[in-house]
């Protein structure tokens, strides 16, 4: 069969999954978007669905009903500083990749409502078993130096993240799927990547939820700040240190909007630092900045409720993980780890954490409200008879003190404490070992007795960690369910779930894929290595005179068509 | 007096050196790797271990303090670990240059204003006048200044819209507009050091009214202005100018909280986000400079106290 046949294939199973009901037009959107057919295709997919409902995001920004569009002039966003010099091959921070995010740009880019979409690439498609991805670029693209974009900047780009000495978080992502070498350009429009076994979502990892992978020139040589070379719509015109950032519109840029005007529509845009969240909140309030690019719900009910403000809700799959360490007593037996998941209310803890704005998690990864295409696992409700009767029979009828290791960061240590009032009904008595951040994630990460080092995020007994979106459930058992993962704070090593897993990663068809993920939910839920209650939502305030702003989650700011009114 | 300051400069270099060797070695028992740092908790553990080894980290304590205290006093300041582009010489030149100008914005308000209530004060004392000056002023005093700063912004920013809630114009605006928005965070370190240095200038005034070269200035008739201003200010200003100075350092390296909440980019906010992560060249030059300011304000000060009070003067 040719790829030809096989995505026209695809698409045809993709509509009947769609006819039956098991499957929202949305849910279809992601998983062809991730075959990478072409927009065309797609839209005749749809239209051959007919009508049918689908989630979306809320945002009253991004609304139909929005005034024409007024170009010029210039947007105020707060956001957090960049960590460190700003570099996109090692950011990290929220800071410094919002920054990136306007003057590079990615293969592929993510929706509001986390679908690929084109960008620098115009479609993507694997051979049939899968372990070739042939990329076709969008032609007439340059860098803001003039510089063409071509095929040859994708493999120098592409070398460099995937070669383990660049320090950059994308090595560990690719590590055992694409190394130094194996992207070739077939022409100057032409990527080849030739993987080092089948993976069914590689797009992911070329896309902008792969934050590292911004498109670099080919004789990029570090020092970005001295020499900000980007795709992008915006280029850097001053930069200081802890203060702010202004951005100017690149005027070579290629994008133009569905009416053919050049973007972007704003001049400028004003970054302001500001490291304290309540000080972003009265900047905002105040109207000394116009957007917030995220509003974080704990200490944020002023903004939420202030009748000035819009506020964009987008459904992300950050996550707060609460790992049990397999290998240490009392989390070795399955069945305490079950009983900490049902001592948790979620819609309590979701209430009091989010205000109800995040979507209930179930302690597996395929969780179709976030990750929609996938069945949904099992609910969980908060069932203490349950939680008691799987104490007495792991040998704990009295119940049992254990430490949960919790970071001084964002909502982490509120969280810990709601799940120590939900456990002491069921006599478990968790003392809270509250650490600051840096602490948290300090020592070494490989070697030693446990083979994950000293750090405690890799090595406490029970702890709660902080997880930026993943656009996909397989990037998440990747980083931390797996015995090679390098994340795995629960050091669960089953091997089941890793067989399983390898077969899911590597098999493109649909059908097998659902069966597979089946399993793999389900193996989550018996042994519950982790514990996983809710899929955070992101929140976006703005003023009401800004309209447009795009750009999932936290760190996805889009302003390309953003435009402010009077 | 040439002597007392000679002296009180020699004196500065042991303490310059106490306090660097201090603060490098506390800086080492801070949690965190300065390349896990620096590359963030998804990067390989190989490219930590290398980025620790080009940045000298691996090194015993002792060697990398010599050669940093090696450098730096040569005016080799060295690049900051976090922005590795920036030169730390610059960095802390432009965070002082902003914390000199809200301290001397804040002075401005500062000192006229509480001399001139507390003297008031003093010259009324017990009075139900210096009575409402006294509460109010020590009222002001133990309200911090996260407190008074955030009422401050939602009354005069959020609400009324008549100041800016961050502390610093946007890129490009002329310099003048640095002191509209230098006004709301000047308000609360007013208020916090309004009741101390009041209380210390009504206290002198009182002190100095009840000496006998007072009464006997009054009694030979001379009018009261000239009795206040020519013997009374003098004497009792000695202990508030020695309260100013020591309060100078605190004003241009100690203002953290109110640079954090007004976005204000000052030596105290550098300071702080170097200590947490791990920029040693930079919390060493931050800290060594915001000392260099203490040991300099308390030595105007004590000069301005001898040149005021004669007796001080010939003690040397």
């Amino acid at each position: 069969m040719t790829d030809e046949q096989h995505a026209r294939e695809y698409g045809q199973h993709l509509v009947e999954e769609v006819l039956k009901g098991k499957m929202t037009r949305r849910q279809l959107l992601v998983r062809a978007s991730v075959f990478g057919l072409s927009a065309t295709v797609i839209g005749n997919l749809l239209a051959a669905c007919g009508s049918s409902g689908g989630g979306t995001a809320s945002t009253p920004s991004a609304s139909a009903s929005a005034p024409a569009v007024v170009t010029g002039g210039s947007l105020k966003a707060v956001i957090p500083p960049p960590l460190k010099t700003l570099d996109p091959v090692t950011i990290y921070d929220q800071g410094g990749i919002v920054l990136v995010y306007q003057i590079c740009e990615y293969l592929i880019d993510l929706s509001n409502t986390n679908a690929l979409i084109p960008k620098l690439a115009l479609s993507w498609a694997p051979n049939q078993k899968g372990d070739v991805w042939t990329f076709k670029l969008r032609p007439g693209v340059k860098f803001n130096n003039g510089q063409p974009f071509e095929a040859a900047d994708v493999v120098a780009t592409m070398d460099i993240l995937s070669n383990p000495k660049s320090g950059s978080g994308a090595a560990a992502a690719l590590a055992g799927i694409l190394s130094p070498g194996d992207t070739v350009a077939v022409d100057p429009t032409t990527v080849q990547f030739n993987l080092a076994k089948p993976f069914a979502d590689f797009p992911y990892l070329v896309c902008s939820a792969s934050y590292n992978t911004a498109m670099l020139p080919r004789n990029y040589s570090g020092n970005f700040l001295k020499n900000p070379v980007g795709t992008g719509p915006w280029t850097i015109k001053s930069y200081t240190v802890n203060q702010g950032c202004t951005l100017a519109k690149n005027p070579t840029y290629w994008g133009k909007d569905a009416q053919g005007r050049q973007l972007p529509y704003l001049d400028s845009v004003v970054y302001s630092f500001v490291t304290d969240a309540s000080a972003a909140n009265l900047q905002l309030q105040a109207h000394t900045v116009d957007v917030q690019v995220q509003t974080i719900f704990q200490g944020g009910q002023s903004v939420l409720n202030d009748p000035n403000l819009k506020v964009d809700v987008y459904p992300s799959t950050g996550i707060r993980e609460l790992a049990m360490n397999t290998t240490k007593a009392p989390w070795t037996d399955a069945r305490v780890r079950q009983a900490v998941a049902y001592c948790l209310d979620r819609v309590a803890i979701n209430k009091a954490l989010y205000g109800g704005r995040s979507n209930l998690g179930y302690d597996s990864l395929w969780e179709p409200t976030v990750f929609p295409g996938w069945p949904a696992p099992a609910p969980r409700a908060q069932d203490y008879n349950k939680a008691k009767s799987l104490l007495s029979a792991a040998g704990h009828p009295s119940g049992l003190d254990v430490t949960l290791t919790v970071a001084n960061y964002l909502e982490n240590p509120a969280y810990a404490q709601l799940i120590q009032a939900q456990c002491k009904p069921a006599g478990i008595n968790v003392k809270i070992n509250e650490i600051s951040y840096n602490a948290y994630y300090a020592g070494t990460q490989t070697g030693g007795a446990s083979g994950y080092g000293n750090t405690p995020w890799l090595n406490a007994s029970m702890d709660i960690t902080e997880w930026g979106s993943r656009p996909t459930p397989g990037q998440y058992a990747q980083a931390m369910l797996l015995p090679t993962s390098a994340w795995n704070s629960s050091n669960w090593k089953n091997q089941q779930f890793t067989s399983l897993f390898q077969q899911y990663e590597s098999t493109a068809d649909m059908a097998t894929r659902t069966n597979l993920a089946t399993q793999l939910s389900t193996l989550m839920q018996n042994e519950t290595p982790v514990v996983i209650a809710f899929y955070i939502s992101q929140l976006r305030s703005q003023w009401k005179n800004v309209w447009n702003v795009q750009g999932p989650g936290s760190f996805y700011f889009n302003v390309s068509q953003a435009y402010l009114t009077k | 007096m040439a002597r007392f300051i000679g002296r009180r400069l020699l004196l500065m270099v042991p303490t310059l050196i106490l306090v660097s060797i201090l603060v490098f070695v506390l800086s080492e028992v801070l949690p965190g790797d300065l390349g896990r740092f620096i590359l963030g908790p998804y990067a390989a553990e190989s490219s930590v271990v290398q980025l620790d080894h080009k940045l000298g980290f691996d090194k015993p304590i002792y060697e990398r303090y010599v050669q940093w205290a090696g450098h730096f006093v040569t005016g080799h300041w060295g690049t900051s670990y976090q922005f590795t582009t920036e030169s730390v010489f610059s960095i802390v030149i432009h965070a002082l240059g902003n914390s000199l100008l809200l301290a001397g914005f804040a002075l401005i308000l500062i000192v006229p204003t509480s001399i001139f209530v507390g003297v008031y004060a003093g010259l009324r004392r017990d009075s139900a006048r210096d009575r409402a000056i006294t509460i109010s002023s020590l009222s002001m005093t133990v309200i911090p200044e996260f407190v008074s700063g955030v009422i401050l912004i939602v009354i005069f920013a959020v609400v009324l819209n008549w100041l800016p809630a961050s502390g610093i114009p946007p890129q490009g605006s002329p310099f003048i507009d640095r002191f509209y928005y230098l006004i709301l965070p000047a308000i609360p370190l007013m208020l916090l050091e309004l009741g101390y240095i009041a209380r210390m200038a009504r206290v002198g005034t009182v002190q100095v009214l009840e000496q006998p070269y007072i009464r006997t200035a009054t009694l030979k008739g001379l009018p009261k202005r000239r009795i206040v201003f020519s013997h009374v200010l003098r004497n009792a200003l000695v202990p508030t100018v020695t309260v100013i100075g020591s309060q100078v350092g605190w004003l241009i390296g100690g203002l953290v909280v109110i640079e954090t909440l007004f976005t204000y980019p000052g030596i105290g906010y550098y300071m702080v986000n170097a200590a947490l992560n791990h920029d040693q060249p930079l919390l060493e030059a931050c800290v060594l400079v915001i000392a260099l300011i203490y040991m300099f304000s308390n030595l105007i000060a004590d000069v301005v106290v001898a040149l005021l009070n004669p007796r001080i003067r010939k003690a040397g």
